[in-house]
């Protein structure tokens, strides 16, 4: 890869080890993305042997992290919190970005990174619990996103669609908490129907009952964000589910396939840039 | 008052013990305005199988703590780890939970507590402790059931038909009155505690009788074929004098429980293996049939792999190796496992799928994970028949969906792939098959991966789950048809957070070039891994003492032989082993050095600086006589089978539908999107295509490496139902379905690599247990013919297979007496085959109206078996041929056309025929077709009904662009094709019969209600 001289290496760090299972592609999609990514292993960050500091985006990716026992992402944010609590709390103290999808906002919600109201990124107010389903779900949703965000990751971004694949992604919070969520535009994504109107609570479109049909929150900065679909797992565009189909009609439009960004990349990318160009400033 | 168990809890319930200092339990809930998705999902089954009406079901989970911990480390960990404060409430005092009857569920002793130990892991992680050793936290479940009519018997058939397995867990049943609001369930702590000093045994081995006694009483399942070879090995004067030397006398147990392991069939393959005396008995012909496996299995393969130089590495290992590109290999095997599975289902199908996963990992120095498939056939699920099953069809098929995908969606390997069979025939024992496929880069540190040995001086090393007496004779009992005696303690449960742990970790000490050897712990345990592993460096000695144990008091023999999973034994150089145990470390695996290999020419095993085995290395690969058997062939004519009488239609639109909603034939969503397909970002084609993304795919294409736009396709096939007629023609038509399978998407038919999995019933003649022994023994020897022919000439090497004999079971009836079960004879084949450009693979739904449909193959006459004849309660006898030849070269053609992108659509023809097809293709378009069968290439077909249910093999339905026509037709100008329609844009399958009548006439939308609507519910 080129780099241009006057641009910032953005060094992206993704969790694994403990059952957690996203990690190779979560790290090719930000290599699209333009970061150079690792593959960190959680016990090496606790040891030392890796530094929070040395990095500039934090991915608590997808997986089964200690098999979801007890609560998918709980023992994860248990982990996490009381070996390296103050060390995330500093990382996102200096601006950086923290993204965690699935299992891994799963962790961020219960290590309390979410929703971070008023800058308290230890209460746990927001909980992702058993689809209504009863079951796992692999599908493919589509989503609408929040231009009124401050999220980073999702600049620019109106309709996407994404694979999600969970069995506990429905996202419950009081009232009260749904509704400052929602005023304070940290509802990013939302479970919606492919034309773009709120899934309202059915299903499939919304897989699992989440309240407000939330798929994704941010905290108040835009800075952490965490989404039950996986934007990583878009990572070509034959991954979606109706490529042949729409290859067959562009080849008879005479149109070339696009050979662009996937939709899924470009949200890493949003980060990525967010980095490189300094945005946070 | 006492509770009313249905199961004691015996010695186990401390009840009563003072809460401080002691065991505590704490119970969590969800909060009562959260709905409850479990208790829902309760409810459902409980109306839909039994028919009882609850009002609700909450769910409590339990941990009972068994350790001292202080009022302030316990409330740290409720509310710091075990409660959700936004979702759940928790008390250490039973919560307050309306009910009418509380159900409590927990495992037995011994039995695999995942969450128990994670909890263990979170409990230590927060306090900074460690646990003791005799401490531990279990995981139980307590059942609130509301309904105000419910009885006793009902709550108590809910817990024990579908809460709980009475062989892995125990269950209360509490009423309002029973129960005691400050004590709850009580506190039971299932501990293990055997106090019993290992002991090693001496057999005595004076006589083949003596020997016959000990093997019933052990359950070690000798064949007496073997006796006078195990007799005389031991009898035999340089062994006795050099066993003298080193202690030893008459064999000891742990000798015969290894010698009993590898001899297993399960192991050792002796059913392959054996001589069959084969005689038609139409004609009166014999002839010997000597090692089907080498004659039909390994001949065909090696002569294949010499001629395609991307068969790697095959026959050998515990899985086949394939080229995938220059820089990677591919890794393929299929596992099945039913005995297992058939008693407690969940259990058994996740420790298959598990399992499974560690063969490619311990192929060569180890591969990557990066795709499972699965197929289950079991009993109809609606079976009210007489006979008593351990586990009901729907009740075994619910426990085995779950089990595979937990365990494969844990291990973070997608599972796209898969298939399900119903048939009478499985209610004696289920099959369940799961496949995996790895991936492992050509070369290590310069080394070829798929390379390795054992050198003496290397440390034989256990790494992950430690050993207990959980699936101890899991290789015998499965070498035996299930009857009321097959000792449970067989029944796992698999853990794929500790195997996914040891997955990562086992991958970088490869890629560190710390793996010398590698292989898993599967059937046999140790006794297998290290055995097999020690022919390399030929020797070994073992101390057994050093194997890390869940709890004290194994015998010697037990730790050998302990199929205890989530294990991989590695032979490691002495000079990496720290760098090897530290890697281990980080990544919390446990790995400890228990022997090292040498070059003895023995295997050699102690205990506490004591000998207690020891056997000649090649002991296992020679001397063993043959074992043999009685073929006896009767054609279909002989057997009484005819064709039908068949009248002409009166509404084939009605044949149609139903024949969609037939089990065999509909949608099975349900299943599929619970198994995560798309984790690790490689998907390509899916399990479910077309404009609503729920038709099935023909196969699926993954692109394992994510940096290239190569692709693997996998699919597999089974079509037991023509083991009626011919057993030659069962395996000929699956594996020209799985190949046409992978061509179908986009594979490459040159790079076509199978997996054979052979499940059987017993083929040992026997004039009371098995008088049609030598019936079914003819059937396998037919099959291993069509296995030879077809890979043979499709040019397909076996890159790995496996066969599971005993597939029969014995039921209790309504007359109370035992009723024999076998299952169908039945292969599932699987296919991978290379795809050398994702962007060309093609789906099988129907694209654009105008579009034009063909239809390429022949079809004849061949009903035989064929679902359409199931569906009138016929069998038949024209069963499905296959013409290999003419066949291959119709692939070749379509492969080329699809590379040269002309092709819009395609979709094989399977089981259900061209009616059933066209329908799924036009469904899976959301458009209509038109079609004219009296244009469809064919042979002797001169009904309507023949050409649109004949399961004829080789056949596809393509449709192109219009503006393609001519270039796709050059490719078949030799080969039977024909363009029999079009793509509407309206929204009706309009056929028109052989005489240009009207046949069917029915919305798009109908046919995909009705094939969507028998599962609807699931």
């Amino acid at each position: 890869m080129q780099e241009k001289t006057h641009t910032k290496t953005v060094h992206v760090l993704v969790l694994t080890g403990f059952g957690l299972n996203c990690d190779y592609e979560t790290a090719y999609a930000f290599e699209l993305a333009g970061a150079v990514a690792t593959r960190v292993h959680i016990n090496s960050l606790i040891s030392g042997e890796h530094a929070l500091k040395d990095y500039d985006i934090l991915v608590f990716d997808g997986g089964f992290s200690w098999g979801d026992d007890h609560g998918a992402g709980v023992l994860e944010a248990v982990r996490m919190k009381s070996n390296l609590g103050p060390a995330i709390l500093e990382f996102i103290d200096s601006g950086k970005l923290v993204l965690g999808i699935c299992n891994g906002f799963q962790a961020l919600v219960n290590l309390g990174l979410l929703p971070g109201f008023g800058g308290d990124y230890e209460t746990r107010q927001v909980a992702l619990t058993c689809n209504d389903c009863g079951s796992f779900r692999d599908d493919w949703v589509a989503l609408l996103s929040n231009p009124d965000s401050p999220c980073v990751f999702t600049k620019g971004a109106t309709q996407i669609e994404l694979p999600i694949r969970h069995g506990e992604g429905k996202l419950y919070a009081s009232p009260e908490v749904i509704n400052q969520l929602a005023n304070n535009g940290q509802v990013v994504l939302q479970y919606s129907t492919p034309n773009g109107e709120l899934a309202e609570g059915r299903f499939p479109l919304n897989p699992n009952g989440s309240v407000h049909d939330i798929a994704g929150i941010c905290d108040p900065t835009g800075r952490v964000f965490g989404l039950m679909p996986h934007p990583e797992a878009f990572n070509h565009w034959t991954n979606h589910p109706d490529w042949t189909r729409r290859k067959e009609s562009m080849k008879r439009r005479g149109e070339p396939i696009s050979s662009d960004l996937t939709p899924g990349v470009q949200i890493l990318k949003n980060g990525v840039d967010f980095i490189k160009t300094g945005a946070r400033s | 008052m006492p509770a009313r168990y249905a199961k004691s809890a015996n010695s186990h319930n401390t009840r009563g013990r003072a809460m401080a200092g002691g065991p505590a339990r704490l119970e969590i809930t969800l909060k009562p305005d959260l709905f409850d998705a479990e208790g829902a999902g309760i409810c459902r089954k409980a109306a839909d199988y039994f028919g009882l009406a609850l009002e609700s079901v909450r769910t409590v989970s339990i941990l009972t703590i068994d350790s001292n911990l202080t009022p302030d480390q316990l409330e740290a960990i409720r509310t710091e780890i075990f409660t959700n404060p936004v979702a759940q409430t928790s008390s250490y005092k039973p919560l307050t939970v309306d009910f009418d009857w509380v159900l409590w569920v927990g495992c037995r002793p011994g039995v695999r507590d995942n969450p128990g130990s994670t909890a263990e892991e979170a409990v230590e992680d927060l306090l900074r402790i460690k646990l003791k050793p005799h401490e531990a936290i279990y995981t139980s479940k307590r059942y609130c059931l509301k309904g105000d009519r419910l009885s006793f018997d009902d709550a108590d058939r809910i817990a024990r038909e579908l809460l709980a397995n009475n062989l892995i867990q125990e269950w209360k049943v509490f009423s309002r009155e029973d129960w005691d609001p400050e004590t709850g369930v009580g506190i039971i702590i299932p501990k293990v505690r055997l106090d019993h000093k290992p002991t090693v045994t001496v057999i005595p081995i004076d006589s083949d009788e003596t020997l016959m006694r000990v093997s019933k009483e052990r359950g070690l399942a000798l064949n007496p074929n073997d006796f006078p070879t195990i007799r005389s090995y031991f009898l035999g004067e340089d062994v006795v004098a050099q066993r003298q030397a080193l202690g030893l006398s008459a064999p000891t147990d742990v000798e015969l429980e290894y010698i009993s392991q590898a001899r297993s069939d399960h192991c050792n393959h002796n059913t392959f293996k054996g001589l069959f005396h084969y005689k038609d008995l139409d004609t009166g012909e014999t002839q010997v049939v000597d090692n089907l496996f080498e004659t039909c299995i390994e001949a065909p393969t090696l002569t294949i792999q010499k001629q395609k130089s991307w068969v790697v590495s095959v026959l050998w290992d515990n899985a086949g190796v394939g080229q995938f590109n220059d820089d990677y290999h591919y890794v393929i095997t299929g596992e099945t496992h039913n005995s297992p599975s058939n008693m407690e289902a969940y259990g058994g199908a996740i420790t298959g799928i598990v399992g499974v996963y560690r063969d490619p990992m311990g192929t060569g120095k180890g591969s990557k994970l990066v795709m499972g498939m699965y197929g289950y056939c079991v009993g109809p699920r609606d079976y009210q028949g007489g006979l008593k099953p351990h586990l009901h069809p729907r009740r075994l098929l619910d426990g085995v969906i779950e089990g595979v995908r937990d365990g494969g969606n844990k291990s973070g390997i997608p599972t796209p792939y898969g298939h399900v069979w119903f048939h009478e025939g499985y209610i004696g024992k289920c099959l369940v098959f799961v496949t995996a496929i790895g991936l492992m880069p050509s070369r290590i540190k310069g080394e070829p991966t798929e390379q390795k040995t054992t050198s003496p001086g290397d440390l034989i090393v256990m790494c992950g789950g430690r050993v207990g007496k959980d699936g101890i004779h899991g290789v015998t009992a499965s070498s035996e048809s299930f009857s009321p005696h097959t000792p449970a303690g067989h029944v796992q449960i698999g853990d794929p957070y500790t195997q996914k742990k040891m997955h990562d970790f086992l991958l970088e000490a490869r890629d560190q070039g710390l793996i010398a050897f590698l292989t898993d712990n599967g059937g046999g345990g140790l006794s297998s891994s290290v055995g097999e592993s020690a022919r390399f460096s030929n020797g070994c000695i073992v101390e057994l003492e050093k194997v890390p144990l869940k709890y004290k008091g194994l015998d010697q023999w037990e730790i050998w032989v302990s199929e205890s999973q989530e294990r991989m034994t590695v032979a490691v150089k002495p000079e990496h082993w720290e760098q090897f145990a530290a890697l281990s470390r980080r990544h919390a695996v446990e790995s400890t050095v228990i022997g090292r290999y040498t070059d003895s020419g023995k295997l050699q095993i102690t205990y506490d600086g004591e000998t207690c085995a020891s056997v000649d290395i090649d002991f296992m690969t020679s001397h063993f006589p043959q074992w043999t058997f009685d073929a006896e062939w009767t054609s279909p004519e002989k057997r009484g089978l005819v064709e039908p009488e068949f009248a002409e239609l009166d509404d084939g639109s009605i044949l149609l539908l139903d024949i969609l909603a037939r089990p065999n034939i509909c949608s099975k969503e349900w299943i599929i999107r619970q198994y995560d397909h798309e984790v690790q970002g490689t998907s390509v084609i899916k399990p479910l295509v077309g404009r609503g993304r729920d038709v099935n795919s023909d196969a699926v294409a993954i692109r394992p490496v994510l940096e290239s736009l190569q692709g693997l396709a996998a699919t597999q096939a089974l079509l037991p139902a023509y083991s009626q007629i011919d057993t030659y023609h069962m395996v000929a038509c699956t594996i020209d379905e799985a190949v046409r399978r992978v061509v179908a998407v986009g594979g490459d038919p040159e790079r076509i690599g199978g997996v054979d999995n052979f499940c059987w019933p017993t083929i040992q003649y026997d004039s009371v247990d098995n008088p049609d022994g030598k019936y079914k023994a003819a059937q396998l020897v037919r099959a291993n013919w069509a296995l030879r022919d077809i890979c043979t000439a499709y040019g397909i090497p076996l890159l790995s297979g496996k066969d599971s004999m005993y597939v029969d079971g014995h039921l209790k009836g309504p007359d109370g007496k035992t009723h024999k079960v076998s299952a169908l004879p039945t292969l599932q084949f699987s296919c991978t085959s290379v795809v050398p450009d994702i962007t060309r693979c093609v789906t099988m739904d129907c694209k654009v109206a105008g579009d034009l449909v063909y239809v390429l193959g022949e079809t004849k006459n061949e009903l035989g078996a064929s679902e359409c004849y199931e569906h009138f309660g016929h069998v038949g006898l024209h069963v499905p041929e296959l013409q290999p030849k003419s066949s291959m070269r119709l692939y070749q053609a379509l492969s080329q056309a699809i590379q040269e992108e002309l092709v819009a659509s395609c979709h094989g023809i399977y089981r259900g025929g061209l009616g059933v097809h066209l329908a799924l293709v036009a469904m899976a378009g959301g458009l209509g077709m038109d079609i004219d069968l009296s244009v469809v290439p064919r042979n002797e077909v001169e009904q309507d009904h023949v050409a649109l249910y004949s399961e004829s093999p080789g056949r596809f339905i393509v449709t192109i662009n219009p503006e393609h026509r001519e270039a796709f037709e050059a490719f078949f100008r030799t080969l039977p094709h024909a363009c029999v329609g079009m793509v509407l844009n309206g929204t009706d399958l309009v056929v028109k019969g052989l005489e240009g009548n009207p046949v069917i006439h029915v919305p798009v939308s109908e046919l995909k209600a009705a094939w969507k609507r028998p599962f609807a519910n699931l």
